[in-house]
C-alpha cells in the first residue's frame, strides 16, 4: 500500500458500507420519529423522549432530560398538556426546571431520577444538609425558592450559600433562587449546538424546506450528542419549523 | 334602542359615534354624532390612552391621555365636567362596572408605582396603592365584585387590591403557580415582561392578562392560579395598554386579541386559535365587543375603526338579493333609454 490510496474495488466496498449504514440509521431514526404518534398522553410521550436521551453520552453527568415543548410536538392539544404536567408537578412526579434566560421554556426531570443527580454532586456537603434539600425536593413542587420557605424548612442561612456553590440553587432576586440541574451546563451547550446546526440545515437548503428522512440522515458534528430525532422534536415544538 | 361607540383619538380628539344601521345595506360607514376636535377649549393636547362610558347611562364619560389628566365630560353639552392631573402620562383607567357604593376611578401613571384612585363624588384624589415596582400599564375592576381591583405593570406582576381593607393587597399571581402571598419581597411575576392588557371575563370568575412576553394566560379570580390554558405565541411588543375584550354568551367564549396588524380570536377555555381577522393596516391598538349588538369594534394606527359582524347565512343572503336587485334596475334604466328613442323617431316623423 502506498501512502495509504485505497484501491478502488476496496473504496467502493467501502462506501457501499457506508451508505448501507446511513440507511439503516435513517431507517432507524424514522421509525422512531413514527412511533413517537403512537404515543397518545402525556406519560408515554414523557416515557418516549426520556428514551432517545442517551445518558451515556454525558458520562452518566446528567439525568434524563426533556423539554416541555417537546411534549407539543407528540401531542394535539398544548392545554391539555400544561394541565396534566400541573398535575404530575403538584402530585411530585416530575420537576420542572427553568431553562436559561428565555421565558416559558422549562426542561422536565422525573424527581426521582433527579434525586439520584443531586446526591452524586452533594458529597462534599454535610449529611444533614443532604438530607433536608431532598426533602425540600420531595415536599416543595415549586419551581423557585423563597427566602420564607427556608425559613420555614428550618434551612440555616449559611447553608444556602453552599447550595447555590454546588449547582442545586442559582440566584433569581434578593431572597429569591431558582431550583437548578446541577452540571447542565453540558446539556445546554450540546443542546444549543444541535439546535444551531438542523436549524442552519434547513436554513440554507433551497426553499428553505428539507425532506424529513434527509433531515435525519444527517451526521452531526461531536458537539451535538443529542440525536436528530431529540433535536426534530424540539424545533417543531417550539414552533422554530413547520412539520 | 341606540348605541353608542365612544374613541379616542391620538391627536387627541373624541368622537362619538351612533352605531345603529338604518340604512339597509351591510356595508356602511356610521356618522359621527359628535366630536371633541382642537377647537374645544378642553380638548386633550396629546394622544388619549383611554375612554369610557360612565357604567350606569351614556350622560357622562371619562378620558385620560399622555398629557398627564383625565378628564371629565358631560356628553350631552361635551363640556368639560372635571379634571384630575397626575405626574405622568396617564397609562389607563377604569370605572367599576358594577360599583353601587363608590364612585372611584382607578388610574394607572406612567414613572409612578402607585395605583391612584379618584372619587367622582367629591372630585378629588381619594388614595394611593403602593406596591408595584415600576409604572402601572393596566388597571382593570372586577365584573362581580366591586371593591377587588386588578393592577398590572411593567414589572410583570399583577396584583389584586381589596381597596376597603388598609392593608390592601390581596395577592400577586404567580405564573408557575407558586407563592401568591402579598409580601413585601415577593417576586412573583405573571408574565416575563410586561403586562399590557387586563380583562376580566363577564362572570368575574377569570382574568385574562397579556404580556409582552407574547403570552395571553388565564387566572381563577377566587384562589389566583394560572388556569395553564396555552394559546400559543401571539406577538406583542406594544409599549403601552392594549385593550382587548371577551365574548362569553352561549355557547362560544371567545377572546379577541390584538396582535400587530390582525385580532386574532381564541377560544378561552380550551386554548385553540378560531380565527383571525385581518383589515388593519397597522397596529391594532383596541377592541371592544357589543355584547348586544354582537359586533367588534377594533381601531388601530391606520386611523381607521372598522366594524366586524359575525358571517352569518341570513347575512350573506341579504347581500345576495342587494347584488341581484341592483342589476335588475341597471337593466331597466337601457330598456327605458331604448324606448324614449324609439318614440323620439316616431314624433319627428308625426312634426315632419
Amino acid at each position: 500500500m502506498m501512502n495509504g490510496k485505497r484501491p478502488n474495488s476496496d473504496r467502493r466496498a467501502f462506501q457501499k458500507r457506508l451508505r448501507v449504514d446511513a440507511k439503516e440509521m435513517t431507517a432507524s431514526a424514522t421509525a422512531d420519529f413514527e412511533s413517537s404518534r403512537l404515543c397518545t398522553d402525556v406519560s408515554s410521550a414523557l416515557e418516549y423522549l426520556k428514551n432517545l436521551f442517551n445518558c451515556e453520552k454525558f458520562d452518566g453527568c446528567l439525568p434524563p432530560i426533556v423539554l416541555k415543548h417537546q411534549l407539543y410536538s407528540i401531542l394535539p392539544s398544548r392545554t391539555a398538556v400544561d394541565k396534566k404536567l400541573g398535575e404530575m408537578r403538584e402530585n411530585c412526579q416530575i420537576r420542572l426546571f427553568k431553562f436559561g434566560s428565555e421565558a416559558n421554556v422549562f426542561m422536565i426531570v422525573t424527581t426521582s431520577d433527579y434525586k439520584t443527580h443531586v446526591l452524586k454532586h452533594c458529597r462534599e456537603l454535610s449529611p444533614v444538609l443532604i438530607e433536608r434539600t431532598l426533602s425540600l425536593i420531595s415536599t416543595c413542587p415549586d419551581i423557585y425558592v423563597s427566602k420564607q420557605r427556608f425559613a420555614d424548612l428550618q434551612f440555616d442561612e449559611k447553608e444556602i450559600p453552599e447550595l447555590v456553590k454546588v449547582g442545586v440553587l442559582t440566584i433569581r432576586d434578593v431572597g429569591s433562587w431558582w431550583l437548578a440541574v446541577p452540571g447542565a451546563g453540558l446539556f445546554v451547550k450540546s443542546f444549543l449546538a444541535g439546535r444551531k446546526y438542523l436549524l442552519s440545515a434547513i436554513k440554507k437548503s433551497k426553499m428553505q424546506q428539507v425532506l424529513q428522512q434527509d433531515l435525519l440522515q444527517r451526521p452531526l458534528p461531536k458537539a451535538v450528542k443529542l440525536g436528530s430525532v431529540y433535536h426534530l422534536h424540539d424545533l417543531i415544538g417550539a414552533d422554530l419549523v413547520e412539520g | 334602542m341606540f348605541s353608542s361607540l365612544l374613541s379616542g383619538g391620538g391627536d387627541g380628539t373624541i368622537a362619538i359615534h351612533d352605531v345603529h344601521n338604518t340604512s339597509g345595506t351591510p356595508q356602511f360607514t356610521y356618522p359621527s354624532v359628535s366630536k371633541i376636535g382642537h377647537g374645544n377649549r378642553n380638548c386633550h393636547k396629546y394622544a388619549v390612552t383611554t375612554v369610557q362610558w360612565y357604567p350606569v347611562d351614556t350622560g357622562l364619560f371619562l378620558s385620560s391621555s399622555v398629557d398627564k389628566s383625565l378628564r371629565v365630560w358631560d356628553a350631552n353639552s361635551l363640556a368639560a365636567a372635571g379634571r384630575f392631573e397626575f405626574g405622568g402620562s396617564v397609562y389607563s383607567h377604569h370605572m367599576c362596572p358594577v360599583a353601587t357604593s363608590h364612585c372611584l376611578v382607578a388610574v394607572g401613571v406612567a414613572e409612578s408605582k402607585q395605583v391612584h384612585l379618584v372619587d367622582l363624588k367629591s372630585g378629588s384624589k381619594a388614595h394611593t396603592l403602593l406596591g408595584h415596582r415600576k409604572s402601572i400599564m393596566a388597571v382593570q375592576w372586577s365584573s362581580r365584585d366591586e371593591f377587588l381591583l386588578a393592577t398590572a405593570g411593567k414589572d410583570g406582576i399583577i396584583r389584586f387590591w381589596d381597596i376597603r381593607s388598609a392593608k390592601s393587597c390581596l395577592m400577586l399571581l404567580d405564573q408557575h403557580n407558586g407563592d401568591t402571598t402579598a409580601g413585601p419581597h415577593s417576586v412573583s411575576t405573571a408574565h416575563s415582561g410586561s403586562v399590557n392588557g387586563l380583562c376580566f371575563l363577564p362572570d368575574g370568575l377569570h382574568l385574562l392578562s397579556f404580556g409582552t412576553d407574547s403570552e395571553l394566560r388565564l387566572w381563577d379570580t377566587q384562589t389566583g392560579r394560572n388556569r395553564l390554558v396555552n394559546y400559543g405565541r401571539i406577538f406583542n411588543k406594544k409599549q403601552n395598554n392594549i385593550k382587548f375584550s371577551v365574548s362569553d354568551e352561549g355557547l362560544a367564549s371567545v377572546a379577541f386579541v390584538p396582535s400587530d396588524g390582525n385580532i386574532e380570536v381564541y377560544d378561552i377555555f380550551n386554548g385553540s386559535r378560531v380565527g383571525i381577522l385581518r383589515g388593519h393596516y397597522n397596529q391594532v391598538n383596541c377592541c371592544t365587543f357589543d355584547v348586544q349588538l354582537h359586533e367588534l369594534y377594533s381601531g388601530a394606527n391606520d386611523r381607521n375603526i372598522l366594524i366586524w359582524v359575525p358571517d352569518s347565512e341570513t347575512v350573506r343572503g341579504y347581500e345576495e338579493f342587494l347584488n341581484s336587485s341592483r342589476q335588475g334596475v341597471g337593466q331597466r334604466r337601457t330598456n327605458f333609454t331604448s324606448r324614449i328613442g324609439g318614440m323620439a323617431d316616431a314624433w319627428s316623423s308625426d312634426e315632419d
